[in-house]
């Protein structure tokens, strides 16, 4: 997942590095000191051993901010910042979320003294984790909100054609279930043909119960009924898989509002697929725009090696990640989890 | 029954593989011939090429600034690059697309396999059932 980014990333890392290692090269130097040199050791200025005479405060002071300690001024990183930035931008990461990155990474490198001890690669390392975790935003976690919440907990699923709805709603049926608690699915995909068997061959699949109607019913009326049948049993969670469809429909969008209204869902998820990268961004900022998005599924992410929309999404349109999608089967689905990615991207030497 | 459903899912799926590798195929060539033609370009003297306007009409253009390449490195942004830069990018999305290519086509191996399983499984069924005498459903 994401491979490209990564190693993309590791390479303006490696950059920032030999950018900030010039700086601490020359020991004599002001720190100021332009002209990158290929990659000097990161641990450069040891500190100076003890002076014969006896030294001044001010020889202190001047042995800490000119040897031991190293500020970066802007001038040093320009050339590694702007790499950093076609960087992201090849990877599909947006451009509003990749200014933000930068200004990150430039505010928490520039006038930074690194302390004694403290190697360049720690500095831009925890630079870019800072960033990319502002970016990345909280995530969600659905078990906890599950809990914390009446029941049952409704939950709408929306979004284009062909991007994995109805198989995210049937992972995400399982992973519920495996966390213990009951599921009810509706079926409230009338319009595609199949759509209705191919929910009720996965929820027979994993031991959860459907409520459906004939192909072409109103499918408000089918997650009215879900809700009921979860209020009279006591079923903790209620996903409605609805029909794809663009954002510029104003029919189906219309339906979408009935439906909002019918079943009034505690949860509006907006599923998209990973490789589609900044399009996903875009459709997810006009679906939430037009319907609203409490949450953000992307699937189809072990195909991409980019990251860009994993990356940007949250960002973009302020509205948290929580599930990716990762294979065909159903436990190939991992909550989102920022801390995690963010290892996994900056993780290796 | 729930035999065939899954086939019909498999199948639908290995269509959408197929028509990813198709657009990766699409890209990747769609790449090459621009690393030609920008090659091509430094190449000749008087840097004429010839633009097609569509319809398979084509004219004869000079190209102002042949070492001026406007890229669209993603995100929708659009950079100006040296002629060898943008040689070097697009070969850099060559290898991408290549090795996305490989992903997608061991997946819809694996796809292929399962849906080949399958069929035997329905045959060896509908086999059993014959003998049997009796039409009977598959799981």
């Amino acid at each position: 997942m994401f491979g490209g980014l990564k190693e993309r990333l590791q390479a303006a890392r490696n950059r920032l590095n030999s950018s900030i290692g010039a700086v601490a090269a020359p020991p004599e130097a002001e720190p100021v000191a332009t002209t990158p040199a290929p990659a000097p050791a990161p641990a450069a200025s040891p500190a100076e051993p003890a002076k014969t005479a006896s030294p001044t405060f001010v020889d202190k002071v001047k042995i800490l901010v000119l040897e031991r300690e190293l500020i970066v001024s802007e001038k040093n990183i320009a050339d590694a910042l702007s790499e950093l930035e076609m960087t992201l931008l090849e990877s599909d990461v947006a451009l509003p979320v990749t200014d933000a990155i930068i200004l990150h990474v430039q505010k928490s490198l520039v006038g930074k003294h690194r302390k004694i001890g403290e190697s360049v690669d720690g500095m831009v390392v925890s630079a870019l984790k800072t960033a990319l975790l502002e970016v990345l935003g909280k995530g969600f976690d659905l078990t906890e909100y599950i809990k914390t919440h009446p029941r049952p907990v409704k939950i709408l699923f929306t979004g284009v054609n062909g991007t994995g709805k109805t198989t995210s709603v049937a992972k995400i049926g399982s992973y519920l279930h495996k966390q213990g608690f009951s599921v009810v699915i509706g079926a409230g995909d009338t319009y595609r043909a199949g759509a209705i068997e191919q929910i009720a061959v996965h929820a027979e699949r994993i031991g959860i119960k459907i409520i459906r109607h004939k192909e072409g019913a109103d499918p408000s009326a089918v997650l009215f009924d879900t809700v009921q049948y979860a209020i009279s049993h006591k079923i903790d969670v209620v996903l409605a898989d609805t029909a794809g469809r663009f954002h510029t429909k104003s029919n189906l969008m219309n339906q979408l509002d009935k439906i909002k209204r019918v079943m009034k869902p505690d949860l509006v998820i907006y599923v998209d697929e990973a490789v589609a990268g900044n399009d996903a961004v875009i459709r997810a900022a006009e679906f939430d725009k037009t319907v609203g998005a409490d949450a953000i599924v992307l699937t189809k992410a072990d195909m991409d090696s980019k990251g860009g929309a994993a990356i940007s999404i949250a960002h973009t349109i302020g509205k948290p990640l929580m599930f990716l999608g990762v294979g065909q089967s159903y436990d190939d689905i991992i909550p989102f989890d920022p801390a995690g990615v963010v290892d996994e991207l900056l993780d290796g030497a | 029954m729930m035999l065939q459903q899954y086939l019909k899912d498999y199948g639908q799926q290995a269509e959408i593989f197929v028509e990813q590798l198709n657009l990766l195929e699409n890209g990747r060539m769609e790449a090459s011939a621009a690393i030609e033609a920008l090659e091509a370009m430094v190449a000749s003297d008087d840097n004429t090429v010839l633009l097609q306007i569509g319809g398979g009409a084509s004219v004869r253009a000079k190209v102002l600034e042949p070492e001026k390449i406007l890229v669209a490195i993603g995100a929708e942004v659009v950079v100006e690059r040296s002629n060898k830069d943008a040689v070097e990018f697009l070969k850099g999305r060559i290898m991408e697309m290549e090795a996305s290519q490989k992903r997608v086509s061991e997946t819809l191996e694996k796809l292929r396999a399962q849906m080949t399983e399958i069929t035997k499984r329905l045959e060896y069924g509908y086999q059993q059932s014959q003998q049997m005498g009796a039409p009977q459903e598959e799981e």
